[in-house]
């Protein structure tokens, strides 16, 4: 483990500038298209990402490949250029004008834009689309679309749902016009999340599983099979329209297989036959990467946190001096350690990563630092007062159950922290359960969780989706398996400052970032949760690939490899 | 006759509604293994929450979603997984059978060869060196986890001599249908066969060459040798026959359960999408409708297994065929 840590962090300024020449490439120029379109590019994973539907595929993954096949009336750009986690206009032939303080977006649609079966995108395309979104029962239809004027009987699935006041589709004029009981300073990101991809009116009101209705990105999915294959060929209809929003993709063809295991997946991609793999490296096979393939490595960050969260309702974590007390004495630097080093992993004090605008890198806890003077990054333990703060508790010597996902880094980062809490005086053990269960089983107060170990990456890269979801009192769902608010931490004062830099997202960004920040501090300040790393992605593609590009968004942007 | 079918059917009715209750009773009782929220999606509302629930039906008693989960598999056929929504689980386990029915044929080829010819030489030169070398061989077959030497088989050839002229017409992991290229379908699957053969070959020829021991004082192996039969007959037509009862026996229900699904590392260890795989797969995502499909696709292949088994032993062994 160290050792390959410390192979990686040899290797790391090489891998960075392989990084910084990869973006210097990012533009889609028509000199490098024709030098290098074609070809098919060879992709593998474990498995599946389960339903292609894009109003309902909601893995990473199928998100990831969706990319190059579907288009919102907004899109974080898809071409490595400009800001990743911005929303730029996509199907929508600009900016939206935003009237009524923010309740009403008018979109005019781009013209001339076709499906992949050959069917001429028009705006009552994007008002089925937003009806469809309720109809197949979409997770974005809650927490992103119940705002929008008329959408409660769709929501609830009772009575008539047609939305003809929330989205009003004017085919003469050639806009869309989207009217909110509330205003929403997020609502472009939701319309930029791939779950509202513009799909032909047509399309059945149900989840269609494995049959990819047709999109207007430059691929269509023509074949898949979730325990196979999935493969992807050009839509014949596809003209670049923005080269920001959605470039043309490089290859002719794009086959993706499953079924192999991570480590299988190194060798073959090693080894040339495949392209690219989905999932990362086993930590076993770092050091063979740094050693022996050091150009074909590209690292990159990714919008997750990885954290601790704390019951707030439960003993002794109802405690605030005993949450405070752990997020001094968990030593972020072991964990970044654990995850393979500084190369490829950050440690983390707060909950909105970096690469989000309103990250602030300073911490309030450990060594040196306080809520009132954090310190301007990690620096290290401070168990003297950790150990002061559990005294004044009295809690110490209570029993404390570790709840952590039964996966390698689960299970490493799960141990070091019972050890920390057995250091601070508490009789703690670690329950490792299987990870497809571990997400839900936190989420529902019947499993009376303690303390458990997850992770976040949200569904867009705004502050809100990850402060507003995890600690908002209106995130907490009590006895349900999807409630977000993992601590039950609800704070009415919090509540307002989030929704106030909300309210200022439109006018003054600058100033929004700020009121971001301050409820990130407010909300560390108790400390609901001890924040551990922010991991980075390591990608490995073969030795025919070049091109390689990144969003802090969708990861990899697939359709731009190109195969020599 | 009639009525030994009859009860044969009722047994084999009887053990899969016993396995799929139990299936179903411990998916249930799983902490967290409600798949609504899996099923609804990440960041999901209570509304849609609600909505999903009543959908599949998980609001219903589960006496119901038990009847309704079997007439879906057994009579409409059209169960759908939790996981992968537009996969229905009949075909996908029906398209998996032939890759698992390659890799377990091909091995039980391998395996019943090399067992009966070591099970045989070490019976016949009982005592020698070559008798204890073989044995040993066996038993460090035995002793081999297979999803160990399977990983072991992949780092030798596919990757650290992969391009040796020794390995390098092995072919990436996975499988290529025999309909499509044979020579394709025989290659990827060598290792594969080899690896899962092992332990089946140690286990086998230990037991073969125990029984054709056993089976020299017999009485009718001491008529055959006052008959005046060379030993070689003695030993192979007369002690070999006897003493594969057990054997078919073993071999009945092992390649039964590897049919069934129990080749499950062997077939994760070389990325062949078999039933095994399926199986593992579904377990890890806890997919209530595959893990049923697979556990009754196992278990009636099981039951067959049994049925044939008993069959066999009629031909085999005059005994049980004369009643006596």
């Amino acid at each position: 483990m160290r050792g390959s840590a410390a192979r990686l962090l040899g290797v790391l300024p090489v891998l960075l500038l392989g990084v910084a020449g990869g973006a210097a490439h990012g533009m889609d120029d028509g000199a490098l298209m024709v030098a290098h379109r074609g070809g098919t590019l060879r992709l593998t994973a474990a498995s599946s990402g389960g339903s292609v539907d894009p109003q309902i595929a909601y893995e990473q993954q199928n998100l990831q490949i969706e990319a190059p096949v579907y288009d919102g009336l907004m899109a974080f750009p898809k071409s490595g250029c400009g800001d990743a986690v911005r929303p730029v206009p996509d199907l929508a032939d600009g900016m939206p004008e935003i009237r009524d303080g923010g309740r009403t977006y008018v979109f005019r649609l781009r013209q001339g834009i076709r499906f992949s079966d050959g069917h001429v995108l028009d705006v009552e395309d994007v008002a089925a689309t937003m009806r469809r979104i309720f109809r197949v029962n979409s997770p974005a239809a809650g927490p992103y679309f119940s705002n929008l004027l008329g959408a409660a009987p769709c929501l609830a699935g009772q009575g008539r749902c047609d939305l003809s006041n929330g989205v009003v589709a004017d085919a003469a004029a050639g806009t869309v016009t989207f009217h909110l009981a509330r205003p929403d300073t997020d609502f472009l990101y939701k319309l930029a999340f791939p779950q509202a991809a513009i799909v032909p009116a047509g399309t059945p009101g149900h989840d269609t599983g494995n049959v990819a209705p047709p999109g207007t990105g430059p691929y269509r999915i023509t074949f898949y099979d979730p325990d196979r294959v999935m493969r992807l060929e050009r839509n014949p209809y596809f003209r670049v329209w923005d080269g920001l929003a959605q470039p043309d993709g490089f290859p002719d063809r794009i086959v993706y297989s499953f079924g192999l295991d991570e480590e299988a997946e190194v060798t073959a991609v090693e080894n040339g036959q495949y392209d690219w793999m989905l999932d990362m490296p086993p930590r076993d096979r770092l050091g063979e990467l740094g050693d022996r393939y050091v150009p074909r490595v590209h690292l990159s960050d990714m919008l997750v946190v990885w954290y601790m969260e704390m019951n707030v309702r439960l003993a002794p974590f109802n405690v605030p001096e005993v949450r405070r007390a752990l997020n001094d004495a968990v030593d972020r630097h072991a964990m970044v350690l654990h995850e393979g080093g500084p190369a490829l992993a950050y440690p983390a004090c707060d909950m909105i990563p970096r690469g989000i605008p309103s990250h602030d890198p300073e911490c309030a806890y450990g060594r040196g630092a306080s809520v009132a003077h954090p310190a301007p990054s990690w620096q290290g333990v401070d168990m003297a007062r950790a150990r002061a703060l559990v005294a004044a508790s009295g809690t110490a010597g209570q029993d404390v159950t570790v709840v952590t996902m039964n996966t390698s880094m689960g299970r490493v980062l799960g141990q070091a922290v019972r050890e920390t809490l057995a250091e601070l005086g508490y009789h703690a053990i670690v329950r490792p359960i299987t990870p497809v269960v571990e997400f839900s089983y936190l989420q529902n107060t019947s499993n009376a969780v303690q303390i458990g170990f997850t992770g976040w990456q949200a569904d867009y890269p705004a502050p809100g989706a990850f402060l507003h979801t995890l600690f908002a009192c209106d995130s907490f769902h009590p006895s349900s398996d999807n409630s977000l608010n993992m601590s039950g931490f609800c704070d009415p004062a919090i509540d307002r400052l989030m929704d106030d830099a909300a309210a200022a997202q439109q006018g003054d960004p600058t100033r929004a970032d700020a009121m971001w920040q301050q409820a990130d501090a407010a909300i560390m300040a108790q400390a609901p949760v001890v924040p551990l790393v922010q991991t980075r992605r390591l990608d490995l593609v073969s030795a025919r690939v070049g091109h390689v590009l990144s969003s802090a968004y969708y990861m990899v942007l697939l359709a731009q490899l190109w195969v020599h | 006759m009639v009525m030994t079918v009859l009860r044969r059917l009722g047994q084999t009715l009887f053990v899969l509604v016993g396995i799929s209750v139990l299936v179903f009773l411990v998916f249930f009782a799983t902490p967290g293994a409600d798949p609504t929220a899996r099923i609804a999606g990440r960041n999901a509302s209570p509304e849609t929450m609600a909505r999903v629930r009543v959908e599949y039906g998980f609001d219903r008693p589960l006496p119901v979603q038990y009847a309704r989960m079997m007439e879906k598999l057994f009579v409409t056929r059209d169960l759908t997984s939790y996981v992968n929504r537009g996969q229905k689980v009949v075909p996908e386990i029906l398209e998996a059978a032939p890759v698992t029915v390659s890799l377990v044929s091909g091995a039980a080829v391998i395996w019943v060869v090399l067992s009966v010819v070591m099970g045989v030489i070490a019976a016949a030169l009982r005592g020698s060196w070559v008798d204890r070398g073989l044995m040993m061989l066996g038993l460090v077959g035995i002793s081999i986890p297979v999803f160990w030497l399977g990983q072991v088989v992949n780092l030798v050839t596919q990757s650290r001599y992969h391009e040796s002229w020794l390995f390098s017409w092995v072919p990436g992991l996975g499988y290529v249908p025999l309909t499509e290229d044979p020579l394709g379908w025989f290659r990827a699957l060598a290792l594969p066969w080899l690896t899962l053969a092992v332990l089946f070959v140690g286990i086998y020829s230990r037991v073969l060459r125990a029984d054709l021991v056993a089976v020299q004082s017999e009485d009718f192996m001491r008529t055959a040798r006052a008959k005046g039969l060379s030993p070689a007959r003695v030993l192979l037509v007369h002690g070999l026959r006897t003493s594969m009862i057990t054997f078919v026996s073993l071999f009945g229900l092992d390649f039964a359960q590897l049919v069934g699904g129990g080749a499950l590392l062997t077939e994760v260890v070389f990325g062949l999408q078999g039933v095994g795989r399926l199986t593992y797969q579904a377990l890890s995502n806890l997919d209530l409708p595959l893990i049923m499909a697979t556990v009754m696709y196992s278990a009636v292949f099981v039951v067959i297994a049994n049925a044939v088994v008993d069959m066999l032993y009629l031909l085999l062994d005059p005994r049980v065929r004369d009643g006596r």
